[in-house]
């Protein structure tokens, strides 16, 4: 789980984890909790990329920091100051696993639930969907379609662009363009209310 | 950027920042496995990409949200319109021959809209579509430059059908026009006349 070597700078995150791993376990329940709101989201992310699925990424994040804050509290993680490497590699594992159905994912919390700090959360905030429709109809016809496409079922270029005669390389621009029109459109209206 | 409540904001100061383009191709599974992993590695130290990542992935969420509302007039493929009845949604489909014509409504437990409209398309390289309705008639809306796959011979597009749920009996007259150098080129005209569904009215 430590192959990733560009993540074993340190920052805030070693620095928590070796707080943690010097306590007794369950002693640093205020880095544990920092370290929570630090990672939690991060794999979270991962899990709605790989899993594609909100709850399955809500309880592979719990999953992966209830292992994490365990092995730091027992010691069992040797170079707290590689905890991101370690959680990546947690991720990328039980990803894994569950796409190969090796693993339930009720199975994933069965262990380590009890031992996660209690940690408020970020979560953005759902969108206006009547504003988000507004914006997307100043868009031009071509930006509409290719953003609604691509968005709603999650799609790659090349699978929108077969759909509607155009390239993929024409659907990268024509989105990356539509998403910055939206994105502004959709902000300046957050901003105004 | 600040970092999550009691942490400090977490990103080495030599680390360049993913693009939009990066975060939109990782999102929507056009890297490659490298660049996947480069990205998964970032993301999982730069709290500024993962809240840009969030940011993609609530107008995502938001765009679904505004097409299953009913509010869009939009561009799509027969493909798109057919998953969307996989997936559950309740489908209202329209499917005219060139230059045809069709009674039409929408029954209240109807979801999405579709029209489907057969034209022969074959060497033509932009469309535009006039709609012209009843109820306006001074007001003609036009959509340029959309997309469409002219293999196939269709346009096919959704509805805004909140709206048209609550409009009365009219009829709308669509025109697509292929534009050429010596202008526009009328390909085929096609007209619905819609209906409200009938009070009491079982879906």
């Amino acid at each position: 789980m430590d192959a990733v070597s560009a993540l074993a700078d340190p920052g805030p995150e070693a620095a928590l984890a070796r707080r943690i791993a010097e306590a007794a376990p369950g002693r640093a329940p205020d880095a544990e909790a920092a370290l929570y709101r630090l990672l939690a989201p991060r794999a979270r992310r991962y899990g709605l990329r790989h899993l594609r699925d909100s709850e399955a990424a809500a309880d592979l994040m719990q999953h992966v920091m209830a292992l994490t804050l365990e092995r730091l509290r027992s010691g069992a993680l040797r170079e707290p100051e590689r905890v991101l490497s370690f959680v990546l590699g947690v991720c990328r594992l039980t990803v894994m696993d569950l796409k190969r159905g090796e693993r339930r994912r009720e199975e994933l919390l069965q262990r380590y639930a009890d031992a996660l700090p209690m940690a408020d959360l970020h979560v953005a905030p759902r969108l206006d969907h009547e504003h988000v429709a507004r914006c997307l109809e100043r868009l031009a016809e071509r930006e509409r379609a290719v953003i609604v496409m691509s968005f709603y079922d999650e799609q790659p270029a090349e699978t929108v662009g077969a759909q509607l005669g155009l390239s993929a390389g024409n659907v990268r621009v024509i989105r990356h363009r539509g998403i910055d029109k939206l994105r502004r459109c959709v902000n300046a209206g957050r901003s105004a209310a | 950027m600040s970092g999550p409540k009691g942490a400090p904001p977490s990103h080495p100061p030599h680390l360049p920042h993913l693009s939009l383009q990066a975060l939109l191709d990782h999102w929507l599974g056009d890297s490659d496995a490298a660049a996947t992993d480069a990205a998964d590695e970032h993301l999982m130290r730069c709290d500024a990409c993962g809240a840009a990542l969030d940011e993609l992935i609530a107008l995502g969420d938001g765009v679904r949200a505004a097409l299953r509302a009913g509010g869009l007039l939009v561009v799509t493929s027969g493909a798109f319109a057919d998953g969307l009845a996989r997936r559950g949604l309740r489908v209202r489909e329209y499917s005219l021959p060139h230059n045809g014509s069709v009674n039409c409504t929408v029954a209240p437990g109807d979801e999405v809209l579709v029209s489907r409209l057969q034209a022969p398309l074959a060497g033509v390289q932009r469309l535009d579509i006039r709609m012209l309705d009843s109820m306006t008639p001074e007001q003609p809306r036009e959509q340029h430059d959309v997309p469409f796959d002219a293999q196939r011979g269709e346009v096919v597009y959704l509805n805004p059908i909140d709206a048209l749920r609550r409009l009365p009996a009219h009829s709308l007259e669509v025109t697509l026009l292929a534009v050429e150098p010596e202008g526009r080129r009328e390909l085929g005209r096609y007209t619905f006349r819609h209906a409200p569904w009938p009070a009491g009215g079982a879906a």
